[in-house]
């Protein structure tokens, strides 16, 4: 049975609809990317997983209960508005979420420790909110959404903001949740970061889902129509070639479309007559192509 | 419910430990110390300046002077003393002289004559540097006057015992019918009840005032910083709401404790124990039930308040739109206070005994009627049943707001947006 199920929900804010016809299961150990352009209803979807507002048809369960107050303890909430305390203490907030969910304030405490330790950040302990850099903020916030090692976690927009290195610092601890069993449900506008972490996904547009399942098999319902080619020397006439529909010239190669995947090899084929060639390949479609596709394509 | 108590101490905790907090009590303590020992002080400067050193022209209306001074010796405190200057002849010359006795520091002031026609009393001029305190010159009047009706008298060559007969004042007395078969209270108790009345009024407006906005900011803040996101997600916003409560209101207790102590302990101290005496005030009077009631009140009042306040603090997002907001609240709670203060002269009004059933009014003036009036039993019950009930109602009702406000962001929603986001969140 899955950790978490969303099953048919819809909810409407007067004669708007927010939410409409979704279905989503996320299981033990699963990283589930919920993407959509803003106003999707992405967050609505959140809020209704975590308790905030009830779906008006539709069910969601967890561990294959309905919604419940005990099931707090079991939840991490990461929201994309960040914002803490300013002016308390990390440790004294940190600790008093921590207490909030269930845990003891010595637990509490101990596990904000190993936290803070983890991140590099122990010297923060005393310090007060609005002292951190923005960085050090979104650290402490992203312990206060785990300190209780949550059963269902739900991040929206976990990474926005950060610099490289701590992207992939939290990257990594994430990764580390989802193989220590905790369901993620996850929002993302990055898609380079859904096809790193997320097994399955959905995309959302104007309330309704539009395109789902797991990563690879969306894919492959998409055509490989990019082809990549660097060369030692300038290759001429690849825009004459049939079945080429553009072409563009990068710094260190050429980047062109194809309207379907037999036409690469003549592309290679020419390409070697030529010369010698350092890479050849024919791209999957990146899911920011298909994104764009799926909601680019609706919006017209 | 364990969560109702993590909310309250960190309420308190972050609350005890901010510096406004520790300032704000500080300050008020020291404000209260010298409120308490004020009329003591007063008392001290005002016997520590002694009598007025009033100059005259030595020879000038003697037999109007002589008399006068005879008057004024006769006082048991007179705050006058008259002091014969020695002048030239001549208006100018004289007033001259007296201003230089001024500069010179022998007199404070001088009294001027201006004789009236017919031999009749002339009318008398304080002239000098600085005003004559209230005190120095209804003595002076009262003994030019004591002057006059002699000088008049002797005219009218009435006997001793006519003059006897027409000084005599009139008795009157008024005594309520109540006082007379012990049910009602005497004076002392009155005046006693009527300070302890005022006190806590004070005491409530401000609790009110202070801690009221307190929750509504704080709420406010949390929406506009968005912890709330994830307080919501955690804790039951009913707990929330009541934890916040609870522990301003432990924090505001705390603090009236103090100012309390600090207020009981000075005027304990021997010195100020006449100074409330000579006012009528006597502490051993206070009813116990009378204490009851204010605490009972206190506690509705500020529970009722509260709930007020954080239902609008959980309806606006920027802490700039919070004053416009409370606004109504804050409306409310000066027309209690300020119904109870008039009504202080006439506690039994039918206005007042109205209004002391309205909730919002009631933790004001039902103390006011209890300690000043005599309310029948009845009365004061459905009062406080009112209150209950209206409490109960304005707490559910606040919860609601609250869990449906917490969640909306932007600008402050109309009554109807409200209605509809209540529906639509379904709670």
């Amino acid at each position: 049975m899955n950790r978490l199920v969303v099953n048919q929900v819809v909810k409407h804010f007067g004669d708007r609809t927010a939410v409409n016809g979704l279905r989503l299961e996320v299981g033990e150990g699963e990283i589930y990317g919920l993407l959509g352009a803003n106003g999707a209803g992405k967050t609505t979807t959140m809020r209704m997983v975590l308790g905030l507002i009830m779906p008006d048809a539709g069910e969601i369960t967890y561990l294959g209960k309905p919604y419940s107050k005990e099931l707090l303890p079991l939840m991490g909430y990461l929201p994309e508005e960040r914002g803490m305390y300013p002016k308390i203490k990390v440790s004294e907030q940190v600790v008093y979420l921590g207490q909030l969910r269930g845990m003891s304030r010595k637990d509490a405490d101990r596990s904000l420790k190993y936290w803070l330790d983890r991140f590099d950040i122990p010297e923060h302990y005393d310090k007060k909110m609005e002292e951190l850099s923005k960085g050090n903020q979104q650290k402490v916030q992203f312990i206060a959404a785990v300190i209780h090692s949550p059963k269902i976690l739900v991040l929206d927009e976990a990474f926005s903001g950060l610099d490289p290195v701590n992207v992939e610092l939290l990257k990594s601890t994430v990764k580390e949740l989802r193989d220590g069993g905790t369901s993620i449900l996850f929002s993302t506008h990055r898609m380079e970061h859904v096809e790193e972490l997320c097994r399955n996904i959905t995309i959302m547009h104007k309330s309704r889902p539009v395109l789902q399942g797991p990563v690879k098999e969306i894919k492959k319902k998409f055509p490989m129509e990019r082809v990549m080619l660097s060369a030692e020397h300038p290759v001429e006439g690849l825009d004459k070639l049939p079945g080429v529909s553009s072409l563009v010239k990068h710094e260190h190669g050429y980047e062109m479309k194809i309207s379907k995947p037999e036409v690469a090899q003549n592309i290679l084929q020419h390409a070697l007559a030529q010369g010698p060639i350092r890479r050849f390949e024919l791209m999957e479609p990146s899911l920011n192509e298909i994104f764009i596709r799926t909601v680019g394509e609706r919006h017209e | 419910m364990n969560n109702l108590w993590t909310v309250t101490a960190f309420t308190m905790r972050t609350k005890l430990r901010g510096k406004s907090f520790l300032t704000m009590t500080i300050l008020i303590s020291l404000l209260l110390v010298v409120g308490s020992n004020l009329p003591y002080l007063i008392d001290k400067m005002a016997k520590g300046g002694g009598a007025v050193k009033v100059g005259y022209a030595q020879g000038e209306q003697a037999e109007v002077m002589t008399a006068l001074s005879g008057v004024l010796a006769s006082l048991p405190e007179p705050k006058i003393e008259l002091v014969p200057v020695e002048t030239p002849k001549g208006e100018t010359e004289r007033s001259e002289a007296m201003k230089q006795a001024i500069e010179d520091k022998t007199i404070k002031g001088y009294l001027e004559f201006e004789s009236a026609q017919g031999g009749s009393f002339p009318s008398v001029t304080y002239l000098s540097k600085k005003t004559l305190s209230e005190d120095a010159s209804q003595q002076l009047q009262a003994a030019l006057q004591t002057v006059k009706t002699d000088a008049a008298v002797k005219d009218a060559n009435l006997t001793q015992e006519q003059l006897a007969k027409l000084s005599e004042p009139v008795a009157f007395d008024s005594i309520r019918l109540d006082e007379l078969d012990g049910s009602g209270k005497t004076q002392e108790e009155k005046d006693t009840a009527l300070l302890l009345t005022y006190v806590i009024l004070i005491l409530l407006f401000m609790s009110v005032m202070v801690s009221g906005q307190m929750i509504a900011s704080e709420i406010t803040s949390e929406k506009s910083s968005r912890v709330m996101e994830i307080l919501v997600t955690s804790v039951a916003p009913l707990q929330q709401l009541f934890g916040r409560v609870l522990g301003t209101f432990v924090v505001a207790v705390l603090q009236l404790i103090v100012f309390v102590a600090v207020t009981v302990g000075n005027l304990s101290l021997p010195h100020n124990k006449d100074s409330f005496a000579s006012l009528g005030i006597d502490f051993g009077n206070v009813d116990p039930l009378m204490l009851i009631f204010a605490v009972l009140l206190y506690l509705a009042g500020f529970f009722l308040y509260a709930m007020l306040f954080a239902a609008i603090g959980s309806i606006v997002s920027r802490t700039e739109d919070l004053g416009q907001a409370v606004m109504p609240i804050t409306m409310i709670t000066l027309a209690g206070f300020y119904i109870a203060i008039f009504g202080m002269n006439s506690p039994e009004s039918s206005f007042i005994t109205i209004c002391s059933y309205i909730p919002f009014f009631s933790p004001f003036l039902l103390f006011l009627r209890i300690g000043l009036a005599d309310p029948a039993w009845w009365e004061i019950a459905l009062s406080v049943g009112i209150l209950l009930a209206s409490i109960l109602a304005i707490g559910w009702l606040a919860a609601k707001i609250y869990r449906t406000g917490v969640l909306l962001y932007g600008k402050r929603p109309s009554i109807a947006e409200l209605r509809k986001a209540m529906k639509a969140y379904k709670v």
